[in-house]
């Protein structure tokens, strides 16, 4: 948490990464579906995603691995009320390591695109973000979330990927629904840098 | 937002924190390394004959095994339809066995006595730059803004049904994001005027 | 000025009913046999802090229920889930706080948004919310984003909003409070200038004090209903006066405070 480009100060970065780390819990807090193996269906991986797009890899860094702390302290912040220690010896804590790595590799890709093309917007925009919410939120988290689950549950590679296959539609969706949404935000605050560090 | 801890006491509120650490980073330890069935059922039975000591307070909390509960007899019975059922049952009770210490960590220790540890586990990194009195900071203001958030939310839903007839559902996402953003920079502003920088 | 997209609720419309309307929340009683038949243009509504008016316009929007009695707007009742739909057609409420309200990031898409509630198609939405915005004379506003709008900016966007659909009534809960006085001036004009029904909760008297009605909550019961003028002066003075005898009451504990120590 260093000073960087801009207006950025420490102070300010705490700020964020204490705010959107509330911005993961409510999303938990939305309705969610549940479903066997234990790996639910939530707008909270929306959220991760929406981080690394919108915050940059350093502070979507700090903003997920904050959320796993206060979690991991035992406030029940993952969807469904969840949390505590517990949580991380689930099938599913593959994933939540996935959100951290995830929402990094969202906000490189992120900061990769928007340096090339600052002046995205609209269409432009809407793919950059797709394909970083792809990369990020898809490839990155189930691949973590697959050797969660093959350690686990002492499943092969080609089980445990059967066994999230059924999810990676909805999140497909959750893609698009984060393009949209970094499109909205970028349209309703204009001064949010999406190039910065 | 309700933690696990309970306030009903049992004779592990008393154990100080660190000690629990120690003992769930242990235990998970051998956890992990038992692979044979008559082992792991062994240490399955210990844990569950100390989770019913706690009386309900730890039955209270029945709902955050449910999902595991559900999610290891699913991998039980996958194996056991595989034709190796041991490696089944060792996972589920790895996996019960694991939450369920976990869980007894959450429900009888404080939250801020587990910020406590965490800490002082971290102070010897404060050298190296880690901001360690921030982190509680950012948790407070984590917790504070995520009730924040809600209310937020709940008051954008009454707006849109006043508008509309019907639940806003995703479309308040947007909004809800901006207005994070535009909330922390009045934060860090007013964190700025408290702490400088 | 007001664009004119649905016919004017307003004509032959039975005004705003509520019957015998008791509302609770948890065990608390938040309004008590309320009965009422508002059909005055200008209608004021004072009342300390938890008196119920927040409460009373959530009911007449349909966002809670009563326990008792009934609530209907110009002919709509509000305990239909297919009735709710249509009342944003004939009552309209402007909330606190316009960041509490508006949905969509920039100006032109949130005035269309209230356009294509009411069931008008997207395109044509978009249309008509820029040709409002000319008329109102604000054309640069259409495609300005809703965070570099300044407060009183924020709130008038939330009243466009509003007013697009010319609803036969708008609630205004408490719309000055969070505005700098000019916002204010420019917000009273405009309410002076609508021919809609406006209903206007506010603690600022002076704003209300012309109208030809005004509602007193107290405690979740109507306690008074008049002129402006009377029910204004009679609020007043009963502020002043449990004001001096909580006062007297101060001075009276310290006294035998004193007395003991």
């Amino acid at each position: 948490m260093t000073t960087t480009t801009g207006t950025m100060t420490s102070t300010r970065s705490l700020s964020y990464i204490a705010l959107f780390a509330a911005v993961i819990a409510v999303f938990g807090l939305i309705p969610k579906i549940d479903l066997p193996f234990g790996v639910p269906i939530t707008l909270q991986s929306l959220g991760i995603m929406l981080v690394g797009c919108l915050l940059g890899p350093k502070r979507a860094f700090y903003t997920v691995g904050l959320f796993l702390v206060a979690v991991a302290l035992g406030l029940p912040l993952l969807s469904g009320g969840r949390g505590g220690v517990a949580v991380f010896v689930a099938p599913s804590a593959g994933f939540l390591l996935g959100w951290l790595i995830g929402a990094v590799v969202c906000g490189v890709s992120m900061r990769q695109f928007m340096k090339r093309m600052p002046e995205a917007k609209g269409k432009g925009l809407l793919i950059v973000a797709f394909l970083s919410s792809l990369i990020g939120g898809i490839v990155v988290m189930y691949f973590f979330g697959i050797l969660g689950l093959m350690l686990a549950a002492h499943l092969s590679a080609t089980q445990a990927t059967l066994a999230v296959l059924a999810f990676i539609p909805g999140d497909l969706v959750k893609c698009a629904a984060c393009a949209v949404l970094v499109q909205s935000v970028v349209r309703g605050m204009p001064s949010w840098r999406l190039d910065r560090d | 937002m309700r933690s696990l801890y309970s306030t009903r006491r049992t004779w592990l509120h008393g154990v100080p924190a660190w000690l629990k650490l120690v003992a769930l980073s242990l235990g998970g330890t051998v956890l992990m390394l038992t692979a044979d069935v008559r082992g792991i059922a062994i240490a399955a039975a210990i844990v569950l004959a100390l989770f019913a000591s706690l009386g309900p307070a730890g039955w209270r909390q029945w709902r955050m095994l449910r999902g595991l509960l559900i999610a290891s007899a699913l991998i039980a019975g996958f194996h056991w339809a595989m034709g190796h059922p041991a490696i089944g049952l060792v996972s589920a009770l790895r996996i019960m066995a694991a939450a369920m210490l976990a869980l007894m960590l959450s429900i009888t220790t404080r939250f801020d006595d587990l910020l406590t540890v965490l800490e002082t586990i971290l102070s010897p990194l404060r050298r190296f730059g880690l901001p360690v009195e921030r982190i509680a900071l950012a948790i407070g203001l984590t917790l504070r803004f995520a009730e924040n958030f809600y209310a937020q939310w709940q008051r954008l839903d009454d707006a849109h049904r006043a508008r509309t007839g019907r639940s806003g559902g995703l479309r308040l996402l947007a909004p809800l994001a901006i207005r994070a953003l535009q909330t922390a920079e009045r934060v860090a502003d007013a964190l700025a005027a408290r702490l400088g920088g | 000025m007001t664009l004119k997209t649905l016919p004017p609720a307003g004509a032959a419309t039975p005004g705003i009913r509520l019957e015998s309307v008791t509302l609770s929340r948890g065990d608390r009683v938040v309004l008590e046999q309320i009965d009422l038949h508002l059909t005055e243009q200008r209608i004021g509504l004072v009342g300390d802090n938890g008196a119920g008016k927040s409460s009373l316009f959530r009911l007449i929007c349909g966002l809670d229920q009563p326990q008792s009695g009934r609530v209907s707007v110009h002919g709509c009742r509000t305990d239909d889930a297919g009735e709710r739909r249509k009342l944003p057609q004939q009552v309209g409420m402007m909330f606190q706080n316009p960041d509490d309200q508006i949905i969509f990031p920039t100006v032109a898409e949130e005035l269309a948004f209230s356009l294509t509630a009411a069931g008008i198609g997207k395109q044509q939405a978009r249309q008509q919310a820029r040709a409002f915005l000319v008329a109102r004379g604000l054309p640069d506003w259409a495609d300005r984003a809703v965070g570099e709008l300044s407060q009183g900016q924020r709130q008038q966007v939330c009243l466009m909003a509003l007013q697009i659909t010319t609803p036969a009534t708008l609630l205004l809960d408490e719309p000055y409070s969070a505005l700098d006085l000019p916002s204010q001036l420019r917000l009273s004009a405009q309410v002076a200038a609508t021919s809609q029904q406006i209903i206007l909760s506010t603690h600022l008297l002076g704003h209300v004090q012309d109208f030809e009605r005004v509602l007193w909550l107290d405690k979740g019961r109507l306690r008074g209903d008049g002129p402006g003028r009377d029910i204004c002066a009679a609020y007043a003075q009963d502020v002043r006066e449990r004001a001096a005898l909580h006062s007297a009451v101060e001075v009276l504990h310290h006294a035998a405070q004193a007395d003991a120590t």
